[in-house]
């Protein structure tokens, strides 16, 4: 075979690929568990059963299950004007879309205090009107959709543009109202790429830590999401209790990771099923018509 | 139903797909729309069904208005070029969308659908498959199953863009045999869209030869290929020898003796080109009167038929003869003949440099 | 114009105005601030010692940890499409660990598995190797959290290459090196480009996973959005936008960047075929 190096190459290349993936990754990994329980079951059990961190973790799935039907709002929203129809600035639009990856965390943060802060742009008439946005809830909840708003745009983008326009076309022409057109074949057809956009848009809101952290103002068992309460024991010198909490997270970004695996197989499957569809047809026998 | 089209314009940017068609679908009639890819028969399809909006011009269903009728109110079927079965629905499903997504008030009870869907795929021939999914079936069974899925909302009108284009040549003769049969059942104004100039000839009742969004002649299969309108025709139906008359005044001549309608429009000697086709014209042995010498190049037997590449001066001249006429002829490379046309179409040399300009034939 | 599908305008407005509402607005809104301050007064705390100093140690370490990301994610990449080893799928799937794994979970654990008396810093601190707390963990930490963007940006790439080029090359007298180096990687080397930009990309504006390993000396191994942070701390709003403006003024650079590769990417063999016609 030509496209074959060597027996020996092959392995140090393993090796090498191995050995790195398992200093990055498998080692923290095992390492958060590892000293998780590094003072026994019960220290363990006992940090996470801690109101504080009770509250953390409501806090965090509080803000996830809010952010995310937005997300998947907005994301077909976005990945139906772009994949199926032509506009004049769609690329403007993309790059747009893709903005929040780029911006750093704690800028995030840093916009919405400038805006809505004290000192900020609408600050004066918030605090008149005692509305509270920054060092409260509205604004954690606020960066995080900032922050997680590309994921499933970015997911179902480039999947409906890959479906075309075909099957909603055939739908309208056989009578279909535009609901119905997207509830019955828009909506099945992209309820895998949905998916995994939402799991990681969820893992994003589960874990953002920079942007939260500017505007959360800290306060315990009321501002305080999981990797914020994280950072507080850490500092505290409470390792058990810090990396109690961190498997918790940890545990969530397994999941992620699982649930992830399995959307992506079901995809492939999928496409796989079309593309052997596809082939052109070799044998008439099937087409079954008396001549 | 018949259909009319008044006019219709299109314009992509600076394209013009289509250029001021005036085209009139009579009830019942088995039509193709035939040009070459770009030639704007696909956009012309697509503005029938309500797809496309055209920029001028108006479309007519029966006589009534029907420009401003979005998709879903046409009463169209459409059978698009990949099909576009919906791929999470079983065969069942796919066809019987059309009755499910009828308002509630207009919506056959289930039974009825049941039993509609099952009639079509009989009529397709494909009851056997209503459980399987689109990507377990073939090319061909897939493009019935679309017919079917089309047909199942009872239209008025059935439009068809490249039915036979992604199938193989086998297959595609018998489909379309069959969508013929079963327009002759049904009897349903059709229009369907090719690339193809032996499909449109073998299935349609009326072909329209459409070439850089213009529409170039109507007529039935006989007519188009026996007389085509324009130097585009010509070339676009089958193989044609072209000579210059320039150089060949004495064709051109010929030409006139032998298409008698074609010498009205023959202009002046020296500006006309002369079209024949492969086989409207005959070797003879001996010189002939009006006849043109040439050497032979090349014999190939092809299946039925002989074709002889000749040469005169320095064009390649095609001549195809059937196996008996070749036999009795005896032909050998570097032979002198001569050539008699049978039928001959003249145009002029400024109507055929505009059609084949551009035209990338 | 009337179109078949429905759904364009309302998707498309419903888009620009969340978009703007929530992404450009607050954006616009840090221009505003800075624009109502005294720009040499910007450009004096953005040229400042510490900032500068927290410039150097920002993009030092990020394009440290994208070149090391490039050099192994090539490898990660080539080993995981090509060859086959027990446990490969589950290998696969964690690559994406960084992506899912919350920040600051991955700095506690990297500061502890890097301190001295971690699982790693044992072995190292004996060699004279500080990690932890140092500029060296900053690179580590970051290596960690951009470690997707190289592999997952070429695995497509990879397996898209036809076998036939490599048994082309092959049959042409070409050693396997030589194919490697004048037929796979010049075909592979914008998607290693835009891949070691998204990393550069995400690592500069990191910020949970370094502070808790970085030791955050002033000058030495102290970040610019940690310094943006302090400035906050310290109610300098003033201070932290002026350095929130560099950063990103320098992540829309980026991002331009990214996108005119996976332009050049996508286009060049047009040109080329263009060219050559």
């Amino acid at each position: 075979m030509a496209n074959a190096e060597p027996r020996w190459l092959r392995y140090t290349l393993t090796a090498i690929a191995l050995a790195f993936l398992f200093l990055f990754l498998a080692l923290p990994l095992l390492a958060v568990f590892a000293e998780a329980f590094a003072g026994g079951g019960s220290a363990f059990f006992a940090a996470l059963a801690d109101p504080e961190a009770l509250s953390a973790i409501g806090l965090t799935l509080f803000i996830a299950i809010f952010v995310l039907p937005f997300n998947v709002a907005i994301g077909i929203c976005a990945a139906w004007a772009i994949a199926k129809f032509d506009f004049r600035g769609k690329s403007l639009l993309i790059t747009l879309i893709d903005l929040p990856f780029a911006v750093s965390p704690v800028v995030v943060g840093l916009v919405f205090l400038l805006i809505f802060g004290a000192q900020g742009l609408f600050g004066q008439w918030l605090s008149a009107h005692d509305i509270k946005i920054v060092f409260a809830l509205p604004g954690m909840v606020l960066v995080t959709l900032f922050i997680t708003f590309p994921f499933v745009a970015r997911e179902l983008i480039p999947l409906m543009q890959a479906q075309g326009k075909d099957e909603e076309e055939a739908a309208i022409s056989l009578g279909a109202t535009g609901w119905q057109m997207f509830l019955r074949v828009t909506l099945p057809n992209i309820k895998w790429g949905l998916l995994y956009g939402v799991i990681l848009a969820n893992a994003r809101a589960m874990g953002e830590f920079g942007a939260v952290s500017v505007v959360s103002g800290h306060i315990r068992g009321q501002t305080n999401t999981l990797p914020l309460h994280v950072e507080i024991l850490y500092n505290e010198y409470n390792a058990v209790g810090a990396f109690a909490s961190a498997s918790v997270l940890a545990l969530l970004a397994l999941v992620t990771l699982v649930a992830k695996t399995l959307v992506e197989w079901q995809m492939r499957r999928e496409t796989e099923m079309l593309d052997t569809a596809l082939l052109p047809e070799k044998v008439n026998q099937e087409s079954g018509i008396p001549s | 139903m018949s259909i009319q089209i008044c006019g219709v314009g299109k314009k992509f940017g600076n394209f013009v797909a289509l250029d001021n068609i005036e085209l009139d679908i009579p009830t019942g009639e088995l039509v193709a729309l035939l040009g070459p890819s770009g030639c704007g028969k696909t956009t012309l399809l697509r503005i029938i069904a309500g797809m496309e909006t055209a920029d001028s011009g108006h479309v007519k269903f029966a006589g009534e208005e029907a420009t401003h009728l979005h998709a879903r109110e046409r009463q169209v079927g459409f059978v698009f070029q990949h099909y576009a079965l919906f791929r999470h629905m079983s065969v069942f499903e796919n066809v019987a969308f059309g009755l499910r997504v009828k308002p509630r008030s207009e919506r056959p009870p289930e039974a009825e659908i049941r039993r509609r869907v099952m009639d079509l795929l009989k009529l397709v021939q494909l009851d056997w498959l209503a459980e399987r999914f689109p990507s377990q079936l073939s090319g061909g069974q897939r493009q019935r199953i679309a017919l079917a899925r089309a047909l199942a909302v009872e239209p008025k009108v059935l439009l068809l863009d490249e039915p036979f284009g992604a199938l193989d040549t086998k297959v595609r003769k018998e489909l379309r045999r069959w969508l013929r049969r079963l327009h002759d059942e049904m009897h349903i104004s059709s229009v369907f869209v090719t690339h193809d100039q032996e499909e449109a000839l073998e299935v349609a009742d009326r072909v329209v030869v459409m070439n850089q969004g213009r529409v170039e002649q109507i007529g039935t299969p006989d007519e188009v290929y026996s007389n085509p309108a324009s130097p585009f025709v010509y070339q676009f139906l089958g193989n044609v020898n072209v000579f210059h008359s320039r150089l060949h005044g004495h064709w051109a001549d010929v030409g006139r003796d032998v298409a008698g309608d074609g010498a009205a429009k023959t202009p002046a000697d020296g500006e006309a080109m002369a079209f024949v086709r492969p086989h409207d014209i005959d070797i003879e042995r001996g010189p002939v009167v009006g006849g043109l010498e040439a050497t032979v190049q090349d014999v190939h037997a092809i299946g039925p038929l002989v074709r002889v590449e000749l040469a005169h001066d320095s064009e390649l001249i095609e001549v195809e003869l059937t196996r008996e006429r070749a036999t009795v002829l005896e032909l050998n490379k570097g032979q002198r003949v001569w050539l008699k046309p049978r039928q001959v179409k003249v145009f002029s040399v400024a109507e055929a440099a505009l059609e084949e300009h551009g035209s990338g034939i | 114009m009337k179109r078949v599908l429905p759904g364009f305008g309302l998707s498309l407005g419903c888009t620009i105005v969340y978009l703007s509402l929530l992404v450009l607005l607050p954006l616009s809104g840090l221009a505003f601030k800075s624009s109502s301050l005294d720009w040499s007064q910007l450009w004096a705390i953005a040229s400042g010692e510490r900032a500068l100093a927290s410039y150097r140690v920002t993009f030092g370490a990020s394009l440290l940890a994208a070149l090391i990301n490039a050099l192994f994610g090539l490898i990660v990449a080539w080993v995981l499409v090509r060859y086959r080893f027990p446990g490969k799928r589950l290998v696969d799937s964690l690559v994406d660990l960084p992506f899912a794994l919350p920040t600051a979970v991955a700095g506690i654990t990297l500061a502890t598995l890097y301190a001295g008396n971690g699982w790693v810093g044992r072995h190292l601190e004996p060699l004279g190797i500080k990690v932890a707390f140092t500029p060296l963990g900053i690179v580590v930490a970051l290596t960690f959290i951009s470690l997707p963007f190289v592999v997952r940006t070429l695995q497509p790439v990879i397996e898209d290459i036809e076998p036939e080029i490599e048994e082309a090359a092959a049959t042409l007298g070409a050693s396997r090196l030589q194919t490697f180096m004048r037929v796979i990687l010049p075909g592979v080397f914008p998607a290693l480009l835009t891949g070691s930009t998204l990393a550069f990309s995400r690592a500069v504006g990191e910020y949970g996973s370094v502070i808790f390993i970085a030791g955050n000396m002033p000058l030495i191994s102290e970040i610019t959005p940690l310094l943006i942070i302090s400035k906050l701390e310290q109610y300098d709003v003033v201070g932290a936008t002026a350095l929130a403006g560099v950063m990103l003024v320098i992540s829309f650079a980026l991002l331009l960047g990214v996108n005119a590769l996976q332009w050049w990417a996508a286009n060049r063999h047009h040109g080329k075929h263009a060219v050559s016609l």
